[in-house]
């Protein structure tokens, strides 16, 4: 096809239609980069050339896997004629987009290998969802929500708790093999879950400054938030300050996550948290 | 009422301002002059901070389960923020700055632990010695009636300095029936301004009128809306404290954990 036809046909290139190729694309892609990128070393830039290579080519693959989503965002967005963050299934792309993203960010700055693999399957559930279930007819946004922080506040929190959903998971290996090596990962991935957990709480306290007119309300969502926050502090505290043992880091993770998961969806059926002004879905 | 509420009224500006500032002092004075007595020891201990964490987090949890909010009015918790707090001053004295060879706090300055801990002081201690100064009032307003008469939630009246009148306002649908936009304009002292959810007006810094809800029961148009007058003059302190956490934040994202940048093995 030639660009000139490409470029006339624009409108039917960026539209849902046509998402199922982008998407699978990407997800090859970038499934690719996670496959070659467990048989790199552990740090590919300061291993040997054969490591190294194997590195480069992973990080090529997640770059044409994002390339690949983020020239469909870009022409649908220039179709629509308005940023495409409204929908859920628009803010699901950008939750694929980024969670590659962030894989990348991850392996590039400390090479640990099993980071690709986790945001290939993280940006995979997003885009079969996005392709399975569109969810874009429903475009009514009630009027709280219609705020320049509906989508910040919320991407960050979701790209936040796949971190920490990873820590929670090789937390749990942890406990069942004694393997040692596995903290310091542990730990890249609740630093990382925890500065977008802040990121995430903050950016909700200055929006409810502007929605209701005070930073904090004691909402449960909120004090659930805050609840989440204290715990993964508490987390690197223990760790910086003090020689407790893994196992029990560990078990501090995993509850810290069943936090996580009150305050995400938990709060919603809490008997305590019925006349909550964070429910969204009655 | 809550248990605190009448206790507070007696902190208001400038004698919260003046015992923050006192409390500060002291707090510094007692960490040049008696670095070895016990107290001292004991609030820049790692057992000082764990447990400052953890009883903030039981707190947490207990309001998180229970959903009594009297728990955050009570002596009890405005105690252990004090502790929070004193514990959280003495750990930034402790590290602000790098150690030297000799053990001495005189090196460099540890940025991302200060802009963390430091943002997180300015958040909570503003939030906490503003408390008695911020205030939110109600206002029901009706069309084309102007009101300078506002309403706190005890039922005690405050004169505004200044004259609202509701304009016009409106209620939008989707075509599912669910509101789509709650808008309502009014004049301030004859100046004219557009609010609506997310979009409140600035009167001056620290007082600011929202929209907080619009008559449906009318059949045709809405009649009145009730806005909402907040002043918390403590404001500026939360904000830069809430921007300095940001950017620690973004700093924790950016270099990770401590101890994959010092290849000695210590936590810098």
């Amino acid at each position: 096809m030639a660009l000139t036809d490409l470029l006339t046909r624009r409108e039917d290139m960026f539209s849902w239609d046509f998402f199922i190729w982008f998407g699978i694309t990407s997800v090859i892609l970038s499934a690719l980069g996670a496959f070659i990128s467990l048989f790199a070393n552990n740090h590919w830039s300061q291993s040997s050339l054969k490591y190294r290579r194997k590195g480069r080519a992973a990080i090529l693959f997640t770059i044409l896997a994002v390339v690949s989503l983020g020239v469909f965002i870009t022409g649908y967005w220039i179709n629509l004629q308005r940023p495409p963050l409204r929908t859920m299934g628009e803010t699901r792309l950008w939750y694929s987009l980024f969670a590659l993203v962030a894989g990348l960010f991850t392996y590039f700055r400390w090479g640990y290998k099993w980071i690709l693999s986790f945001s290939t399957i993280l940006s995979a559930v997003f885009i079969i969802i996005n392709i399975v279930r569109p969810e874009i007819h429903d475009q009514t946004l009630m009027p709280a929500l219609q705020s320049h922080w509906f989508i910040p506040h919320v991407m960050v929190y979701m790209f936040s708790y796949s971190f920490l959903g990873c820590a929670f998971l090789l937390a749990v290996v942890r406990i069942f093999l004694k393997r040692v090596k596995i903290m310091e990962a542990v730990d890249i991935l609740v630093y990382i879950g925890t500065a977008f957990l802040t990121f995430g709480m903050l950016s909700g306290a200055l929006w409810a400054k502007e929605a209701w007119g005070h930073y904090w309300n004691w909402d449960p969502k909120e004090t659930w938030a805050l609840v989440t926050w204290l715990c993964y502090i508490l987390y690197i505290h223990l760790r910086l300050l003090s020689k407790s043992n893994d196992r029990k880091l560990c078990l501090l993770l995993i509850f810290s996550f069943l936090c996580l998961q009150m305050c995400w969806w938990g709060v919603n059926y809490l008997p305590s948290a019925q006349d909550s002004i964070h429910v969204y879905n009655r | 009422m809550y248990e605190l509420e009448t206790f507070v009224e007696l902190f208001r500006f400038p004698l919260n301002a003046i015992l923050a500032i006192l409390w500060v002092i002291c707090n510094y004075s007692m960490w040049r002059n008696c670095r070895k007595s016990f107290i001292v020891r004991f609030l820049i201990s790692k057992s000082a901070t764990i447990s400052a964490i953890a009883i903030f987090l039981i707190f947490c949890l207990i309001l998180g389960f229970t959903g009594n909010i009297a728990i955050i009015h009570s002596y009890t918790f405005a105690i252990f923020l004090l502790y929070f707090q004193t514990v959280l001053l003495f750990v930034i004295f402790r590290g602000a700055r790098r150690q030297t060879a000799t053990g001495a706090n005189r090196g460099s300055v540890r940025w991302r632990f200060v802009l963390n801990h430091l943002g997180l002081l300015f958040a909570v201690g503003a939030a906490f010695w503003g408390y008695p100064d911020s205030e939110s009032y109600r206002v029901r307003a009706f069309r084309n009636v102007p009101v300078s008469e506002s309403y706190k939630i005890d039922g005690s009246v405050r004169r505004l300095p200044y004259t609202i009148t509701l304009t016009d306002c409106s209620v939008d649908f989707h075509e599912n029936n669910a509101p789509s936009k709650y808008e309502a304009e009014i004049s301030v002292d004859n100046k004219y301004v557009t609010l609506s959810v997310n979009k409140p007006y600035s009167y001056k810094f620290g007082e600011d009128i929202y929209l907080s809800a619009i008559d449906t029961n009318s059949d045709d148009m809405p009649q009145y809306c009730i806005l909402e007058i907040v002043r918390q003059p403590w404001n500026l302190l939360v904000l830069i404290g809430i921007i300095m956490m940001i950017t620690g934040a973004f700093t924790l994202f950016i270099y990770g954990p401590d101890r994959f940048i010092d290849k000695e093995g210590r936590y810098v």
